[in-house]
């Protein structure tokens, strides 16, 4: 595909680049090996610009690769399996990305796709397919993000991702929606032996209802996956937040935290891990609230399943408020009251996960200084 | 103004039990005082008292600092007015490390920056910054790294509450030397030593570091006062034991 004639990000007003930026996608950003940008159902821009790396929208794809049909569209995810994907499926020219990465490819820049909404009741549907070929490697950020003022608008994923032997693939989602956006995204994705997952959630600014309940099948030897989740409740958002991981294959790994603060809205926090073979895993979910209100609440539910004797699989879950006590310690060093219960949260939001990038890093301060400023 | 602490008729309550009663104390600016007593006497909560911890509630009296009545302030303002305090036992906090909260203050101190990179590499605290404030260190690393956080700030007023407690004779010679950098001259104001109060219930902080008075307190109540070597001597000799005589010989004081 000639990309360069679809190329229109120069289009984009600065207040589309502002709120893009807020979800970590920088259109002028030469730091990215490839950009993707859906602005309500236009494709504004889908190309890549480092070698082992295709992006596509999803249409060209399909055009361009029959097999992409044959082996992988609809492949995971039933066409049938819920209103979602029923109207997903009935979509003419489907919207969304396509990324490949080519065999023993391992891509050094980050890829960013942004689905963007700019426009009142809009209603988003989307279908993306990431495969990462054998030994390959790429980190991608995916920011959902609302132009600020918009409050209503529905945003429907299906996504289907293949992780290949040994490859290594990371997905940072970055959410900020308006308050009464509906998300329901669908993601399934397959890990092949050695490959591995790891998928950070942060959602900044809640919608109004997500659900979203991924699905991970470590089918190879030595399969990975590991999610992350750190979401921010307010007002009367609900946000029903989940992940199985099926765990498949001997030496199969798995870990999830969930780590939530609310100040109002409903919040609950899900994590399934089934043990299918020898393995082990990990489910966390962690939960904060300050000021919540009468009917703000957060519900953990963490879970395992096992059918094999060698399955070793624990779950935690635990739920607490900010102690007085921490906050007058930091306010003697000199915080002021606010700043200290920034600190405190952005804390437990960092507490054990590792390794985070600089990018995330950032959004974390933010969510502690959301929350923080939430608790007058 | 010459004091930079003025306690006058204090009462303290803490859930609804009275645990400080007509405490009387000033220190001059420029000198650092002493605090001792028995266990349970009420050292801790003075200086929770001074620092503003709303647990601590005073129902009479009042607390001058450099002229400025304290007991309107809460814990910030009071710590921006130059008052720091090393606790007996800071609380950890989950997920919060000592490098953000050291970097927090070296943010708005810039200029301590290279001292205090000093003063980690000399306290071997490299290993610490990483770690949740206070969690799981000794006894002796908490207070070094109490200190370091005080040394980041540099407050005019320093009270420890017994920063040689818990600590191994190898941390002792290091402790002294940072809280001696505690009570070092003011910038602006090189004659000028800054000041504090510290609680102890060894000998050894006053062979190290210079002390211009020490209090004693009592079951709430400051007893009597003196000269810190002749005080320490006395209570080293006879114990607490002899105060509680003399004060009863005496009457009141
Ligand atoms: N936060 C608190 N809650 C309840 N009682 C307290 C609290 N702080 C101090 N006390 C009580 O006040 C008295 C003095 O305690 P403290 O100031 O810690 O003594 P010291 O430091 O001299 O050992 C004790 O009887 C103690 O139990
Ligand atoms: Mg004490």
């Amino acid at each position: 595909m000639n990309t360069s004639q679809n190329d229109k990000i120069e289009n984009l007003q600065a207040e589309d680049k502002t709120a893009l930026s807020e979800v970590a996608v920088f259109v002028e950003n030469d730091q990215r090996s490839g950009t993707f940008v859906l602005k309500n159902s236009s494709t504004i821009c889908g190309h890549s610009q480092q070698e082992g790396i295709e992006l596509l929208p999803i249409a060209a794809a399909l055009k361009k690769y029959n097999w992409l049909e044959e082996k992988y569209f609809w492949k995971q995810i039933s066409k049938d399996k819920s209103e979602i994907t029923r109207a997903c499926a009935s979509s003419k020219t489907p919207l969304g990305y396509f990324i490949m990465v080519k065999k023993g490819h391992k891509v050094t820049l980050p890829t960013q796709a942004a689905l963007y909404m700019a426009k009142a009741d809009e209603k988003q549907i989307i279908h993306n397919i990431v495969i990462l070929e054998e030994d390959s490697e790429l980190e991608l950020i995916t920011g959902c993000v609302t132009k600020q003022g918009i409050d209503k608008g529905e945003h429907i994923a299906v996504s289907e991702t293949f992780i290949g032997k040994n490859a290594k693939f990371t997905n940072t989602m970055v959410h900020s929606w308006g308050s009464e956006v509906e998300v329901k995204p669908h993601s399934v994705t397959v890990v092949e032996e050695g490959g591995s997952f790891v998928s950070n959630y942060v959602s900044l600014r809640p919608a109004g209802k997500i659900v979203s309940n991924p699905v991970t099948h470590l089918n190879g030897a030595g399969a990975s996956a590991k999610y992350f989740s750190i979401i921010l409740g307010s007002g009367s958002s609900e946000i029903d937040l989940g992940g199985d991981v099926y765990l498949n294959a001997k030496g199969t790994s798995a870990e999830i935290a969930h780590r939530a603060v609310c100040t109002g809205g409903k919040i609950i926090q899900r994590g399934m891990l089934i043990g299918k073979e020898e393995c082990h895993a990990h489910v966390d979910c962690s939960g904060m609230l300050i000021d919540p209100g009468e009917e703000g609440f957060i519900e953990s539910i963490p879970g395992v399943k096992a059918y094999h004797e060698d399955a070793r699989m624990s779950h935690e879950a635990s739920i607490g408020k900010i102690a007085p006590s921490e906050v007058q310690y930091l306010m003697t060093h000199g915080m002021k009251e606010k700043e200290a219960i920034s600190m405190i949260i952005r804390g437990f939001l960092d507490s054990d996960i590792k390794g985070l990038g600089p990018e995330l890093d950032k959004r974390i301060a933010e969510i502690a200084e959301l929350a923080g400023h939430g608790s007058e | 103004m010459s004091n930079i602490l003025e306690i006058k008729d204090l009462f303290v309550e803490v859930d609804g039990k009275v645990i400080l009663r007509n405490i009387n104390l000033e220190i001059p600016k420029g000198e650092v005082h002493l605090l001792i007593g028995p266990n349970g006497s009420g050292k801790t909560s003075l200086l929770m008292t001074i620092m503003g911890y709303p647990q601590y509630k005073v129902t009479k009296g009042s607390i001058l600092f450099d002229g400025k009545n304290l007991l309107k302030l809460n814990i910030t303002e009071r710590a921006a007015l130059g008052i720091g305090i090393a606790e007996q036992r800071p609380p950890t906090i989950s997920g919060v490390k000592l490098k953000m909260l050291l970097s927090y203050l070296l943010d708005k101190n810039p200029k301590w920056k290279e001292e205090i990179d000093k003063e980690i590499e000399n306290s071997k605290m490299k290993s610490f910054l990483n770690r949740d404030i206070n969690g799981g260190l000794s006894g002796g690393e908490i207070k070094k790294s109490e200190l370091l956080l005080l040394l980041s700030r540099q407050p005019i007023f320093t009270m420890l509450d017994e920063p040689d407690s818990g600590v191994d004779i190898d941390s002792l010679e290091l402790l002294r030397s940072m809280i001696n950098k505690l009570f070092s001259p003011e910038e602006e104001h090189p004659v000028k030593r800054r000041s504090g109060l510290i609680i102890t219930h060894s000998e050894g902080i006053i062979e190290s570091i210079h002390a211009d008075k020490t209090h004693i307190i009592i079951n709430g109540e400051i007893v009597c006062d003196g000269n810190p070597q002749l005080v320490m001597k006395q209570v080293v000799t006879s114990g607490f034991e002899s105060c509680i005589k003399c004060n009863n010989l005496q009457g009141s004081v």
